[in-house]
């Protein structure tokens, strides 16, 4: 699968962090394309561009506060988690997403 | 009549010290002195300390003296020089009323465990201490009769002004016993009052014409006064109306024994509520208690002080201050509460007492405790060290002083020389000169108690400002800009060689220099050259003992010299700029006069350049070169100073400390850095947000260090755990308030808890007391429950800390990657197995190294 994310939390100082790190480790262990935008105390890094969007099975969005510019994700599936979540269970996200 | 007009000089305004120097400058002369407060109209009898103090006389003021009589233009010119030198340096060792508080009104979640009762006040004086509550009555005015027994006026008054005297002997020899600074200044406070002829005429008055009784005529006088006091706008100002009743209680006790108003009982012990234990540790609490009733109780027992509507700067809070008593006051109904014998924790750090405090919150209170003991620790340690660059650069702070009284205070600050002594109060107030003898015996308890530390003695800085009979120096329009300090020495020769003798002989018994004031040419070095030669070669002749030599340095504080120490170079061995005269003298702006204070700015850039030149030039003439103004004392210019490369800073001793923690935290070549930038600006404002960014970014290096690793920790809880980190970062300087990052972090923990579930939890907080972002490690030596629905045991925890702007910071990034690999088994893994502190730091550094 080729995959999106997004995450963010409201300090944007470590779990924004820790999330995008747990997202990317736990796809490439069950063979899935990602790419993760973090939305955080530095502003946007890593961000997903148009194309990267369009050529996406789904989105994740694993954040704590709203995420920035979501209109571009508008016609793709969107999973939401809470950032907690990503970082404490990622497998069973990912698991979800299957079915 | 003579009219002196100035501007009130003192932060704290006229308060008791400077109405005292200001009634014995008056005092020799038989002219009338007016003092008028031209903002509120007020005036004063200038030999009236009470009436002085009742000016309600602010700082920045316009004030006038008005003096007329037979000696006015004597008065005049004394009473000049004492507004220009002495008046704006009498609270130059005041005890700062302003401690690192806790400065936020939220508490952490310890706080509300149990049945902790938490009465909020104001801090006094820093410190926790816990014991249980010894209550102290409160006393009030009563109605008294006549002290004689019968309505016979003469008598009463006879009886008033023996307890005058009887106060007065009491209040001297409790001076001069008292082995605390601070408790001698204010009993010298007090002997003002009670000799203070406004306060004590006024009562004559009342016994005398009224037929009052003592104890009436001194409660109405009081309450005249402490209505005008009450009613000032200075905070401290209205708190010396506690001095006043403190006063008034001593005299009723001595006309009419225990039975007076709130008099208390310094051989007899405080008064005590029936039933209380009056051994073992004690919190004293009181509605009101007077500086004396402070000096009364025994400090060996005593943990804390709860007191009444009690200031900052009243003579009881200083006192505990001096003493290193935490105390807190409460409002008047919140005292009431406390009930005599339960156990109490006077938190003097947040302002406020804890009722019965249970135990979780007695294991936060040792945690404070710890922290405060190492950061005492921290500053003693200071104390005895050179001071030092974060780089290994050094520095020589050195202390200003006027006279050997000086000298304990400036040795216990931790100054590592006297960088300026100045002579002049051993020349004022007298008719003929002072004998060489008198002055060497000066000079030589400077250079004993120095014990070979330099001693830069400052030869006579004299003008017309400061008349002195035996000196017939001529009455001048500008005396600033006239006849003074080494101008007069070629017309004074036998007057500045006594001096230099003295010095001479003086310096066989320590190491010191001299310096000479007001140079503005080549010649003038010389001239003092030639003097000592003569006044060395004087003393061989008779036989008397002396150094051979004398470094002789240069005081520069005119323009002229400071653009001349190439040449001045050839004749001196040192230079110390005297930064207060040469920035008025530069900037030809009178630095007295309240209408220029914007003027009045070291940080003008033309200022800031011609400093920069004067230390390009000492290096070039390999000469030393100190500093000794006031800018020298202020730890926001400090990069400044340190960056333009000065090898000495001579200050007021309080200040000492504070800018030697600060030198340590500081790195020469970034400072040298700033100061390049600096020297590109246009306006002082520019200079000033320069230096505000640089001071704010805080020096430590790196987002992790060696403090801030701690391994087996007792901590038992997330409240533990996060405010023993919290504390790690004020121990090493990462933040100026540890309760403000705790602040934060607990608000970012109550929108979820951050353990990952994976043994590990990531606190974290973002707060302007953050100077650089860092990180903290603790490892517990138990698994802890962190508070959240985890299931997983704590093992370690890593606290985060992000500055309130983080605009380009490189910091963030490092954290952010740091995150990410914890994310990573064999990270946690290295990190929990870690036998000591230098393995976590490794690790760690090798993560936030990795690209």
């Amino acid at each position: 699968m080729k995959i999106v994310a997004v995450t963010a939390c409201p300090t944007g100082i470590a779990h924004t962090y820790m999330a995008a790190e747990q997202l990317e480790k736990t796809a490439r262990q069950l063979g899935h394309l990602i790419k993760v935008e973090t939305q955080g105390a530095m502003g946007i890094e890593n961000k997903l561009s148009a194309a990267d969007i369009q050529g996406a099975d789904l989105a994740i969005f694993a954040a704590d506060i709203a995420v920035q510019n979501r209109e571009r994700f508008a016609n793709l599936k969107i999973v939401e988690v809470a950032v907690q979540d990503a970082i404490k269970n990622p497998a069973a996200l990912f698991n979800g997403l299957a079915e | 009549m003579i009219a002196i007009d100035f501007a009130f000089p003192l932060a704290n305004g006229l308060h008791a010290r400077p109405a005292s120097l200001m009634q014995e400058a008056c005092l020799p002369f038989a002219s009338v002195c007016r003092f008028r407060n031209l903002r509120n109209g007020r005036h004063a009898d200038a030999r009236s300390v009470l009436e002085l103090v009742a000016s309600d006389t602010a700082a920045h003021d316009a004030c006038r003296l008005e003096i007329s009589g037979a000696d006015e233009k004597k008065a005049g010119r004394a009473l000049r020089a004492f507004l220009r030198q002495d008046l704006p340096r009498a609270d130059d060792d005041l005890p700062t009323p302003a401690f690192a508080t806790v400065q936020t009104a939220w508490l952490p979640p310890v706080f509300q465990h149990g049945a902790v009762s938490v009465l909020p006040g104001r801090a006094l004086a820093p410190g926790i201490g816990s014991a249980r509550a010894l209550v102290l009555q409160k006393t009030r005015m009563v109605a008294l009769g006549f002290a004689s027994g019968k309505k016979d006026a003469k008598k009463e008054l006879r009886l008033f002004q023996d307890a005058c005297r009887e106060v007065e002997a009491e209040l001297r020899s409790q001076a001069a016993a008292a082995k605390n600074a601070t408790a001698a200044a204010i009993m010298k406070a007090h002997l003002a009052i009670v000799s203070d002829p406004g306060f004590r005429e006024r009562i004559i008055g009342l016994i005398s014409r009224n037929k009052m009784p003592a104890g009436a005529a001194i409660a109405k006088t009081t309450l005249v006064f402490c209505g005008i006091l009450r009613r000032s706008a200075s905070a401290y100002l209205r708190e010396r109306a506690g001095d006043l009743e403190d006063i008034a209680a001593r005299l009723g006790e001595k006309l009419y024994g225990h039975l007076a108003p709130g008099s208390p009982h310094p051989e007899r012990g405080p008064r005590v509520h029936k039933g209380q234990r009056p051994h073992g540790p004690q919190v004293v609490v009181a509605a009101s208690l007077t500086p004396s009733e402070l000096l009364a109780l025994d400090r060996r027992r005593l943990r804390g002080l709860v007191l009444g509507d009690v200031g900052l700067t009243s003579h009881t809070a200083i006192l505990a201050r001096a003493f290193a008593i935490p105390t807190v006051a409460l409002p008047a109904p919140a005292i009431k509460e406390v009930s005599a014998g339960e156990e109490l924790t006077v938190d003097g750090q947040r302002g406020l007492v804890c009722r019965k405090p249970g135990p979780a919150l007695k294991r936060y209170y040792r945690l404070e405790r710890m922290k405060l003991r190492l950061q005492a620790g921290q500053l003693a340690a200071l104390r005895g060290r050179p001071a030092q660059t974060a780089d290994g650069l050094r520095i020589e702070i050195a202390a200003n002083i006027g006279g050997s009284k000086e000298l304990a205070g400036v040795w216990r600050h931790g100054a590592e020389a006297i960088g300026l002594f100045r002579t002049e109060t051993l020349f004022l107030e007298r008719e003929t000169a002072p004998p060489e003898d008198e002055q060497f015996a000066a000079y030589h308890q400077v250079a004993i108690s120095a014990k070979g530390r330099p001693v830069i003695i400052r030869t006579l800085d004299i003008g017309g400002d400061k008349p002195l009979p035996y000196l017939s120096l001529p009455q001048e329009e500008n005396p600033f800009l006239g006849y003074r300090a080494v101008r007069f020495y070629a017309e004074q020769p036998e007057l500045v060689k006594s001096q230099l003798r003295a010095i001479l002989r003086a310096a066989r018994h320590g190491n010191l220099k001299i310096m000479v004031p007001m140079v503005s040419g080549l010649q003038e070095v010389r001239l003092v050259r030639r003097l000592l030669t003569e006044a060395a070669d004087e003393l061989r002749l008779r036989k008397i003992p002396h150094a051979p030599r004398l470094e002789l340095g240069i005081m520069v504080e005119t323009p002229a010299a400071a653009l001349s120490l190439d040449h001045l170079g050839k004749e001196a061995d040192f230079f110390s700029i005297g930064s207060n005269d040469l920035l008025q003298y530069f900037l030809a702006v009178d630095r007295g006069n309240a209408r220029l204070n914007a003027l009045y700015d070291p940080l003008h850039p033309a200022f800031l350049r011609l400093l920069f030149q004067v230390a390009g030039q000492a290096r070039k003439a390999k000469r030393w070169l100190g500093i000794c103004g006031e800018m020298a004392a202020n730890p926001e210019y400090l990069p400044l100073i340190i960056g333009l490369g000065f090898d000495e800073l001579s200050m007021a001793a309080p200040a000492i400390p504070l800018i030697k923690e600060r030198i340590a935290k500081l790195d020469g070549e970034a400072c040298r850095a700033l100061l390049r930038r600096v020297m590109h600006c246009t306006e002082a404002a520019e200079v000033a947000a320069l230096l505000k960014e640089f001071n704010g970014r805080g020096r430590a290096a790196g987002v992790i260090g060696a403090g801030l690793v701690r391994l087996g920790s007792a901590s038992r809880t997330a409240a533990e755990a996060i405010k023993e980190l919290c504390d790690l970062m004020e121990l090493d300087g990462r933040v100026d308030n540890a309760s403000a990052l705790e602040e934060a972090v607990w608000k970012r923990e109550e929108t979820f808890a951050t353990d990952l579930g994976l043994g590990f939890a990531l606190p974290h907080g973002k707060a302007a007391t953050v100077r650089t972002s860092s990180v903290a490690f603790l490892r517990p030596r138990q698994p802890m429950r962190w508070g959240g629905k985890s299931s997983a045991p704590v093992r370690a925890v890593l606290l985060i800390a992000i500055p309130a702007t983080t605009k380009g910071e490189e910091h963030l990034k490092l954290i952010a990657r740091l995150s990410r690999r914890l994310m990573h088994e064999d990270f946690r893994e290295t990190l929990l197995a870690a036998k000591d502190a230098k393995t976590v730091l490794a690790a760690i550094r090798t993560c936030l190294a990795a690209k």
